[in-house]
């Protein structure tokens, strides 16, 4: 069934040769949105961004049926975090973690760890290797279809799956924030109390700075999954090597490392809460994540173009 | 073979510039050449920077500490990673200190002032009254009247023990300042070797504290701006006012003064005694066996038993005790209850008690 999807419209395009050039070419937003629609209609995408947006909701509830009134702070993160940020604490902290400003920003940075890496690198796993190991590729690779345009097709395929994971974990956990607390608490660390308007402009940063993150680990993942038709090596290796970061990143001997590793900067979600908000550490997370952007898709690229169907 | 060499073009040159990307973000920057400033002395320098008037700016400082401090309770206060600061120029200033997850705010302005803690959510609030602040402006005034003077005062001071002057430029957070030194006389029985200060040439604002000990390289302490920006800055940042549902404390200036007035009466019983001048100053005071302040009172106690715990014990003609080392001096806690500490090795602190 998997091989029906994308593979129809490429090839349904394919024009002998010699014909003219601009004829010769798919449309791109059509490839997109076969690409997307196709994501999108695999079940375990949908499991997987249903157990994304019911996370924040178990943690706010969660959070609010033990902390009785103020005083409670410090509760552990969403089940999802696996073994905990690189500070090796949780990373909610403030009163009000179940404010419509926190509980977002909180369940973000907690699957950030591993959920949403996870969920990236599932979308990358079978955007090619899945499809390889269908044997679907070969109808890709065969079809008038340039490589490097279906690597951006595949690409942005990946984007919008990190984009809209990454929305959905926020807008899950403003809802219910929303519900839990109504417009109270919107509080910096600063102590001072934040609009609606700025918690909502904080929250749309946090969501574009994830996406460009989870875009870093799309690259790699894609990368490894240009190198195998295994989706299970792409998921595998992605998570062992974000397993493999974060201890590192405890070893403090290896401080001079700490910088070249891709998991470094999640934390500097944390200064979104703080007021003024200051964008060095984001600005220095998202640069982080734009060079593994570029590795990863120039290895994507290079793997693409030289592969045999 | 050609789709073969474009995609190990793309390849190499895709690691290459992600690799170089990942490496600058790795580097620390500003290894610049130090600046070419017009000379000055130490006491013009010093001069100079009591008489230059506080700019408006905005900065972060870091900090680094190589001190190998215990780990105790009471100290969380220099387990920071970044403090943002903001100036208006005049009597408002913003204190952030930022920690993994929760943030100290401190805010002054001209009638008030507040502390919150985000991890307690707790506000505590300092007040005074305007002929407060006046006397206490007119004081400050009175003293700094004639900076020439408190400079000469404050060099006189330090003289006898130290080595005062001027070690060329450096350059903090992009900014061309001088390095003020500090160094002990060779007669003086102290870890430290030096403690410089780096001075904005533009507008006199210290810019890096560092303190050095004997045998390293590398400052144990370190505390100074990487970013500096001078400008105007938002009024709003320079108004608090508690969040909803923090617990908030509020105390007059007036209350403040009495209270440390009425622990000094306190105090002058179990006085802090000093043995020796200078750098190698051994303090000695008797563990707090009273509450000094409230709250207090327990983590005093936990101290001086962690510190008794981790120290090497020690004994001479005092009794015994334990000593605590760390980079810059040490402590010794003894049986009875007494704590001698400075910037000096073991020998003189236990001098110090086998003199008292």
């Amino acid at each position: 069934m998997t091989t029906q999807g994308p593979m129809a419209l490429p090839e349904a395009d394919a024009v002998p040769s010699g014909v003219l050039p601009d004829r010769r070419r798919a449309p791109i937003t059509r490839l997109l949105r076969a690409e997307v629609r196709w994501i999108f209609r695999r079940p375990r995408t949908l499991a997987v961004l249903g157990l994304l947006a019911a996370l924040p909701v178990i943690t706010g509830v969660a959070v609010d049926l033990t902390m009785d009134g103020q005083g409670a702070s410090a509760p552990a993160g969403p089940g999802g975090g696996g073994p905990g940020g690189p500070g090796g604490e949780p990373p909610i902290f403030v009163t009000m973690a179940t404010s419509a400003f926190v509980l977002p920003l909180g369940s973000l940075m907690t699957l950030l760890m591993l959920l949403l890496p996870l969920t990236v690198a599932m979308a990358s796993g079978d955007a090619l290797a899945g499809e390889q190991s269908h044997g679907a590729m070969r109808g890709w690779l065969l079809a008038p279809v340039a490589r490097g345009r279906l690597l951006v097709v595949k690409a942005v395929g990946v984007l919008v799956v990190a984009l809209a994971a990454s929305a959905l974990v926020v807008t899950s956990g403003l809802v219910t924030g929303l519900v839990l607390a109504g417009t109270d608490g919107l509080v910096s660390m600063s102590g001072t109390e934040l609009s609606v308007a700025d918690v909502l402009w904080r929250l749309a940063i946090a969501v574009a700075w994830a996406t460009v993150y989870l875009m870093a680990v799309g690259a790699v993942a894609l990368a490894i999954s240009a190198s195998t038709e295994h989706p299970m090596v792409v998921v595998v290796s992605v998570l062992g090597g974000l397993i493999v970061s974060g201890v590192l990143m405890q070893i403090s001997a290896l401080d001079w490392l700490h910088p070249y590793l891709l998991p470094t900067s999640v934390t500097s979600l944390v200064d979104l809460i703080r007021d003024p908000v200051s964008f060095d550490g984001l600005g220095e997370g998202a640069f982080r994540a734009l060079c593994y952007l570029a590795i990863g898709m120039s290895l994507a690229y290079a793997r693409i173009t030289t592969r045999d169907g | 073979m050609r789709p073969r060499t474009k995609a190990l073009v793309a390849a190499g040159s895709g690691i290459a510039a992600g690799l170089a990307g990942l490496a600058l973000t790795a580097l620390p920057a500003g290894a610049d050449d130090d600046p070419v400033l017009p000379p000055i002395d130490a006491e013009q320098l010093v001069t100079s920077t009591l008489a230059a008037q506080p700019p408006a700016f905005s900065g972060v400082a870091e900090m680094q500490n190589e001190l190998g401090l215990p780990a105790v309770p009471g100290m969380e206060a220099l387990d920071f990673e970044s403090v943002r600061v903001f100036h208006d120029g005049e009597e408002g200033a913003r204190v952030q200190v930022e920690r993994e997850a929760s943030e100290l705010t401190f805010v002054k302005n001209t009638d008030e002032a507040w502390a919150y803690d985000s991890q307690e959510n707790t506000a505590k609030r300092l007040t005074w009254d305007d002929a407060d602040a006046a006397a206490a402006r007119g004081h400050a005034e009175g003293e700094m009247a004639d900076p020439a003077q408190a400079a000469a005062e404050i060099i006189e001071r330090l003289r006898p023990t130290s080595d005062i002057f001027v070690d060329g430029t450096a350059r903090v957070a992009d900014r061309a300042a001088y390095e003020l030194v500090l160094t002990p006389k060779p007669s003086e029985k102290t870890l430290l070797r030096e403690i410089t200060v780096a001075i904005d040439e533009e507008t006199r604002v210290p810019l890096r504290f560092d303190m050095f000990a004997n045998g390293r390289s590398e400052p144990v302490l370190s505390l100074g701006f990487v970013e500096f920006e001078l400008g105007a800055q938002d009024a709003e940042l320079f108004e608090f006012t508690p969040p909803e549902g923090a617990e908030v404390e509020t105390t007059e200036a007036d209350d403040v003064a009495r209270a440390a007035g009425e622990h000094d009466a306190e105090g002058a019983e179990q006085r802090a005694t000093t043995v020796g001048d200078g750098w190698d100053t051994v303090v000695i005071v008797e563990a707090p066996a009273a509450a000094p302040a409230e709250g207090s009172a327990e983590s005093g106690q936990d101290l001086a038993a962690v510190l008794q715990q981790i120290g090497e014990p020690v004994t001479g003609e005092f009794g015994s005790g334990s000593h605590v080392q760390i980079a810059v001096g040490g402590a010794v806690i003894t049986q009875d209850g007494r704590i001698a500490a400075g910037a000096v090795p073991l020998q003189v602190l236990v001098d110090a008690l086998d003199q008292e």
